[in-house]
């Protein structure tokens, strides 16, 4: 495999050529928590962070995104599609725990029937992993396939060597993005040492959760009462959903002010107590316990079924900032090891 | 031969009058052949208490310029306590929605009689200046 | 803090073992550093579960709506304001609760520690007298507590319980005086500034409804967001329909809400929501005389009048 060597201090001139012909998303500190934006120069984008506070797939799946929009006159209706930045993107900096997010919205959205809005944008989407060297509280990416310097998906993968990154060459398109750069090739020991790293971040995340073979246990338990019991401190905030890299239902809407209106997708969320109340009336999650068996069931039995991966990266948002402490780990442990649910 | 037509941007303005007081004024107001600005549009409410907070938002929304409430003078309301509900909520809805920086002059509230055809036409005068001075709605204004 | 903790095991363990109630909702131990969470206790065994610190963020008054069980409550001064508030509006009996009241003086804002640490990785958290020890991979920090409450423990004038069944700990010394002093100094900003500061709060907006849904008195079945025939706002991160959101959530929340802070605590964005809630506490204290969560007998500000109400809004022509 090809790797290449950047300098940090070299990181924000490259991202200022690459802002000339790429829309860059790059992590922001803003408000004291990182968040991916579009960058206008390099200085603005940090590399010195855990992750941020949202997932990334909003680049490619908007909270927002204008559908179409019509507009009504004498002669009828015309209809238009949004407009698009010419651009391609790139998104730098993205951890291994988001990158796997993607491949699971790649699995939804590029299937049959593909969705053209996400497919515009993943095709022109250039991905910068950057590897971890510490993880944070929440971080249990090993426990579910995944790893803190796991590149595959990525186009490009950083790794913290000191004062320089070690760039893994993944994809073809990766090689393509850095023909124009004149970086030096990494020389046999960097590569070894970025490898030790890399041994080093994955052996410090302690599994602390056994997935394999959980689809069967999850399934047998699907009526057990436990369900209740373990989500019964559930808001219903919906905050786990929305911040996590694969989730991804939404819903349709249409607006519209005199003559003019446009259809839009939003986010929605399976953990809303009306998400799947029906027009007549009757809603069959209408409890906590069922929502949330949901959740669990489509990451870990599903969506595994379906596309062929787990639909939990492992990336720990939804732990860190669950506004009532419900751990997607402990849950995992207290239904898989049929011990006393609390 | 025919004036050529200037476009000069005059402020919408929706009136919400109650039924029994506010809106028998503005019959009054007309009948009387008293003029005022034609900038209002009128909407005739059971009670001012019957006007939900949404109805005002709704309209700045979709670009409305300025919202009247009007509505029955206090121990006056045909449904006793409608107007009394009403002022309390206005009260804190006026200062919340200048508080959040919407112009002061876009949503007003007044008490006009069934006998005040002569006030009504002047409070119309004053809501329509008020805004006129604000130029078009920007703040909240939902653009599709 | 071990007194308090052990008084709340024995009154909730004597509170099931007796049948008073079905359930204690207390807290916990939380799994990872500066998170303590609801709990739900059933048996006496299980009492040694309940915890207290300075951990002790959630609002538990917002599990006893709906819920038909008879319920023992651990709950500090702004939980039992939103008690008051909830028996008041009927959405729970009380003598459906048993409240077990304890006095609290501030919970330590997570958020902020974090960013003082510069989002170094946090191991463990030992709460002391006065101070809280950070022990991360490689560095210790000692800070002080009262540095680092959450903004709504800050301005609490009311930490005592104000309802309560039996008092699990010493009442603490109350702040005097409602003041707001941070919404008058807004107010004193001019229109743009203003309108300027709250256009950018709401641009962080994602609409999740983390907010609504962490606040104990938002319990309607269907929320006006929800409903679509009419359709009020438009649920897109649009500019407008998000401003009218929160305006129309705080709205609902007029002289109703207590200042728990459990909106701010919950939103993951940081979004400085509190400010419009506490502007209408204030214009509903002086307006009104009236302040959420304190009386039982007194009516609620929009469900009555008087008839010298101030008409100082009003235009006259």
């Amino acid at each position: 495999m090809k790797a290449k060597i950047i300098r940090k201090k070299d990181i924000s001139g490259f991202l200022d050529r690459l802002i000339q012909a790429y829309r860059v998303y790059a992590p922001v500190m803003q408000n004291g928590y990182f968040l991916f934006k579009t960058i206008k120069s390099g200085s603005e984008a940090s590399l010195n962070y855990h992750n941020t506070k949202m997932s990334p797939k909003d680049i490619l799946f908007p909270q927002s995104e204008v559908l179409f929009r019509y507009q009504l006159d004498k002669r009828g209706v015309e209809i238009d599609a949004p407009a698009q930045d010419e651009r391609d993107l790139v998104i730098f900096g993205i951890r291994p725990c988001d990158v796997r997010g993607i491949q699971a919205l790649d699995k939804v959205f590029s299937k049959n029937p593909k969705d053209p809005y996400f497919e515009e944008r993943r095709n022109r989407t250039v991905i910068v992993g950057l590897g971890c060297k510490e993880n944070h509280n929440g971080c249990f990416c090993t426990a579910v396939g995944g790893g803190p310097c796991a590149d595959d998906g990525s186009d490009l993968f950083l790794i913290d060597i000191g004062d320089e990154y070690l760039i893994r060459v993944i994809s073809d398109k990766g090689e393509v993005f850095l023909k124009g750069e004149d970086l030096p090739d990494a020389e046999t020991q960097k590569i070894a040492f970025a490898a030790v790293v890399a041994e080093k971040a994955q052996d410090a995340l302690r599994p602390c959760v056994e997935v394999q073979g959980s689809e069967d246990i999850l399934t047998q338990r699907f009526n057990d009462p436990v369900w209740d019991v373990i989500s019964e401190k559930c808001i219903g905030c919906g905050v786990c959903t929305y911040l996590c890299p694969t989730c991804h239902c939404f819903d349709i809407c249409d607006e519209a002010v005199n003559k003019e209106g446009k259809g839009i997708r939003i986010w929605d969320s399976c953990q809303y107590p009306l998400f799947t109340r029906q027009a007549s009336g009757p809603n069959p999650r209408d409890t906590v316990g069922k929502r949330m068996r949901q959740r669990i069931m489509h990451k870990f039995v599903y969506f595994p079924d379906e596309q062929g991966m787990l639909g939990c990266t492992g990336c720990g948002r939804c732990v860190i900032e669950c506004p009532v402490n419900l751990d997607i780990r402990e849950v995992l442990n207290i239904l898989l090891r049929t011990g006393a649910a609390r | 031969m025919a004036e050529p037509k200037i476009e000069k941007w005059e402020p919408k303005i929706v009136a919400f009058l109650c039924n029994w007081c506010s809106y028998a004024g503005a019959d009054l107001a007309g009948i009387s052949r008293i003029q005022y600005p034609n900038n209002v549009r009128i909407i005739r409410v059971a009670c001012s208490g019957q006007v939900n907070p949404w109805f005002i938002l709704a309209n700045i929304q979709q670009g409305i310029d300025g919202v009247l409430i009007s509505g029955c003078h206090p121990g006056e309301c045909h449904y006793l306590t409608g107007n009394y509900r009403a002022r309390r909520k206005f009260a804190l809805l006026k200062n919340f929605l200048q508080f959040v920086g919407l112009e002061e002059g876009r949503v007003h509230f007044t008490w006009v009689s069934a006998s005040e055809g002569v006030r009504f036409a002047k409070v119309i005068e004053k809501v329509t200046d008020i805004v006129r001075s604000l130029g078009p709605a920007k703040k909240l204004v939902k653009r599709i | 803090m071990d007194a308090l903790i052990n008084r709340i095991r024995g009154i909730a363990r004597d509170l099931l073992r007796e049948g008073k109630v079905d359930v204690v909702i207390g807290f916990e131990e939380g799994t990872i550093p500066f998170h303590s969470r609801p709990c739900f206790v059933r048996s006496p065994d299980e009492a040694d579960r309940l915890i207290w610190n300075s951990f002790c963020e959630n609002n538990l008054a917002t599990y006893v709506v709906k819920r038909n069980e008879r319920m023992g409550i651990v709950a500090k001064g702004c939980d039992t304001r939103a008690l008051l508030e909830l028996i008041k509006e009927r959405q729970v009996i009380r003598d459906q609760i048993y409240i077990i009241g304890v006095p609290c003086e501030g919970m330590i804002d997570r958020v902020r520690v974090e960013a003082e640490l510069r989002n170094r990785s946090i191991q463990t958290v030992e709460v002391r007298e006065g101070t809280f020890l950070i022990m991360g991979k490689d560095f210790e920090k000692e800070l002080e507590i009262k540095e680092f409450l959450y903004p709504s423990c800050q301005v609490c004038t009311r930490k005592n319980p104000v309802i309560y069944d039996e008092l699990a700990g010493e009442e603490v010394e109350e702040s005097v005086g409602e003041t707001y002093p941070d919404i008058e100094s807004f107010e004193g900003f001019s229109d743009e500034k203003r309108w300027q500061y709250f256009s950018e709060e709401m641009s962080r907006c994602i609409r999740c409804y983390a907010c609504r849904n962490a606040c104990p008195l938002c319990y309607c079945t269907e929320c006006f967001v929800d409903a679509s025939n009419p359709q009020w706002i438009g649920k897109s991160i649009d500019e407008s329909d998000t401003a009218l959101f929160h305006i129309m959530r705080a709205f609902h929340l007029a002289g109703r809400c207590v200042d728990c802070g459990a909106c701010e605590r919950a939103c993951p964005l940081g979004i400085d929501i509190r400010k419009l809630n506490r502007k209408l506490s204030k214009d509903v204290l002086a307006l009104f005389n009236y302040k959420a969560g304190i009386s039982l007998d007194e009516v609620a500000p929009l469900a009555t009048y008087r008839p010298d109400d101030s008409e100082a809004f009003i235009l006259e022509p």
